[in-house]
């Protein structure tokens, strides 16, 4: 037992003094710039291959945060300059959030038909692989909206009129639009310059059962020449659907805002024969019966997630603040006569 | 009418001021009142020009490349007025910098001017501050370019050229402050801009060809600085490193935003 008394000192203070020199060794600014090269390198890659490269980004990013946290802790020049500190530290918190963003966020686009509730199940897009899933939370029924155009096709304010469910159970009208999002859950959804016609369908079974839907053509006025999409009817054949609009809703040379055609014949075709339905005019397809209700419009969304945002814009105005200190400082410095 | 006469008035004292410059580091003379009140008087009569275009488009000088390019080579020489009546022993970079920015004054006047209309996505208040922010960075850059200019023609032309300047080390130290000032525009700017790409498009960043050369400037600043404190290259090294830094601003500023046809034009 006695003899394992000094031994003690010596066993613990080896590990010691390997840790120090592995964080002296993390902390070089070598790393740094081999991180920041790394960063360049991919960013490059990602333009000469036209490639989508964030994530990737990921690794010098957590490299650097590793590098900046050795740093921090072995550097005691880094320490007793305050702003430098600051601004350090703020780059370690930013380089961190945008990682925990890039894990838990959603980015996609939705369509929604107006006089109809949001739908989760219809957002297109990616989601990070910690991203919470809330979306089934977020109702809002889509009212109605506009999107001016000046002459040349240029667009112009987007307003658009959703209704909201607010506590004592009612319903609240909110106009979002341009630059404001509608804010539910963590998720904002921006209006986008994607918006179109779509078709409202009442599918008749044989049975008599019937089910109505919505059908989008493609977006407007980008797609103006291309109004058709297909539609698997429910056991039954693949219809071709198609919007003839006689007169043209926009007008290249004038102001114009986009509304519904005042003149259009909705039409189908399914197994070779061809129909033309005006809003309420029904067609047999198979043993089943179709029924062209109304031509509505549909406004497109995108939806956005990301909980860091307020913190990424407040770590990354400290960290400027810091490094703003220090710079003022030393340019001061040199300001006079004097040597720096 | 007015409004051209200014523009063309203006340029022309630019280009006096220059000229003025020149001579004096040619003749050896000190004297830098002369320029400075040619910038000033250059300053005030762009700035008419400017302001009458501001108010009959009923928007700033914003949107292409003439209003870019003409609101730059205003704010550029306000930066190196301000940075040499600040720093007045800087006053003798005078005839290193101004040449520098004649440049964009003879690119200015090739360019077609055309009335232009204001995007939507560029009605708030993040545009200005965006903008700002990035003319205080390129303004602080082009001191530092001015700066290298010495540095590069001590070392390859005359040894003992600009005399009325600190020595090369001192202005390589200088330089660098100055950069680590500009390096914390450049960073406000990207904030600024990251805000308002939030607003305007519901992401605050999604490597669009500007974004990516934005960053690209950024990190290659940083790399300066880091270079600088770590290597601490010669002065001649980092007076190179200064105008390719100064370069790749500049395509990112005037080349991007134009050459590409990404969102990032604000117009669909
Ligand atoms: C990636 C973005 C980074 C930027 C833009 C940046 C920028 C800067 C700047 C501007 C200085 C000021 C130098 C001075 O005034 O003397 C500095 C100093 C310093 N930085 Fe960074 N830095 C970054 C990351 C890091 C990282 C990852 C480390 C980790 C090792 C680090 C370690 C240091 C140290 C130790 C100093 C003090 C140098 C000295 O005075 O001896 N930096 N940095």
């Amino acid at each position: 037992m006695g003899s394992a008394v000094p031994a003690r000192p010596a066993m613990a203070a080896a590990p010691h003094r390997t840790a120090g020199r592995v964080l002296v060794a993390a902390a070089s600014l070598w790393w740094t710039l081999v991180w920041m090269a790394a960063a360049g390198l991919i960013l490059a890659a990602g333009l000469a291959l036209d490639a989508p490269v964030g994530a990737w980004l990921a690794l010098p990013c957590f490299g650097l945060c590793v590098n900046l946290a050795a740093a921090l802790g072995v550097n005691e020049r880094l320490r007793r300059q305050p702003g430098l500190l600051v601004f350090h530290v703020g780059l370690a918190v930013l380089a961190l959030l945008a990682a925990a963003g890039r894990l838990t966020a959603l980015n996609g686009t939705v369509e929604v038909t107006q006089g109809t509730p949001f739908e989760a199940g219809h957002v297109e897009g990616r989601a990070a692989p910690l991203h919470p899933w809330r979306l089934d939370r977020v109702g809002f029924v889509q009212g109605p909206f506009s999107i001016g155009y000046d002459p040349g096709m240029l667009r112009r304010h987007t307003r658009s009129t959703v209704h909201v469910p607010v506590a004592d159970g009612g319903w609240e009208s909110v106009e979002i639009g341009d630059d404001r999002p509608l804010k539910m859950f963590g998720y904002r959804f921006y209006t986008s310059p994607n918006k179109g016609y779509a078709v409202v369908l009442t599918h008749i079974a044989a049975d008599g059962a019937s089910r109505t839907g919505a059908v989008h053509l493609p977006s407007y006025p980008l797609n103006e020449h291309r109004q058709a999409n297909r539609w698997p009817m429910p056991g039954g054949p693949v219809v071709d659907l198609w919007l003839h609009m006689p007169e043209p809703v926009l007008d290249e040379n004038a102001a114009w805002s986009f509304r519904l055609p005042e003149e259009a014949t909705l039409v189908v075709e399914a197994g070779g024969a061809r129909h033309e339905l005006k809003p309420g005019q029904e067609v047999p397809i198979g043993a089943a019966r179709l029924r062209y209700d109304e031509l509505r419009a549909w406004m497109g969304y995108t939806v956005f997630y990301d909980p860091t945002l307020p913190w990424l814009a407040a770590a990354a105005l400290v960290a400027s603040a810091g490094l703003g200190w220090h710079a003022v400082g030393k340019i001061r410095a040199v300001s006079g006569d004097g040597d720096a | 009418m007015l409004e051209t006469y200014s523009l063309f008035a203006g340029l022309g004292l630019y280009a006096a001021a220059t000229l003025a410059a020149l001579v004096n580091a040619a003749r050896r003379r000190p004297g830098t009142g002369v320029v400075l009140l040619l910038v000033a008087a250059a300053l005030s009569v762009h700035a008419v020009s400017i302001g009458l275009r501001w108010q009959r488009l009923d928007h700033g000088p914003y949107v292409d490349m003439f209003e870019v390019l003409s609101s730059n080579v205003w704010s550029l020489h306000a930066a190196v007025l301000a940075g040499v009546l600040l720093l007045p022993r800087l006053r003798a970079l005078l005839p290193a910098v101004l040449p520098v920015l004649q440049i964009l004054v003879a690119w200015l006047v090739t360019l077609e001017v055309r009335d232009t209309v204001f995007p939507v996505t560029y009605d708030t208040v993040w545009l200005p501050v965006h903008v700002l922010l990035g003319k205080a960075f390129l303004g602080i850059t082009v001191l530092s370019v001015g700066g290298s200019v010495v540095i590069l023609w001590r070392r390859c032309v005359a040894p003992a050229g600009f005399a009325a300047l600190p020595s090369t080390k001192l202005l390589d130290e200088i330089n660098f402050r100055l950069l680590l000032l500009a390096f914390v525009f450049e960073c406000l700017m990207l904030l600024a801009g990251a805000v308002w790409a939030q607003d305007a498009w519901g992401r605050y960043w999604d490597w669009d060809p500007l974004e990516t050369w934005s960053f690209l400037t950024w990190l290659a600043l940083a790399g300066y600085l880091h270079l600088r404190v770590t290597v601490r290259p010669p002065p001649e090294a980092s007076a190179l490193a200064i105008l390719a830094i100064f370069v790749i601003a500049f395509g990112t500023f005037f080349g991007m935003p134009f050459v590409s046809t990404a969102p990032h034009k604000g117009m669909i």
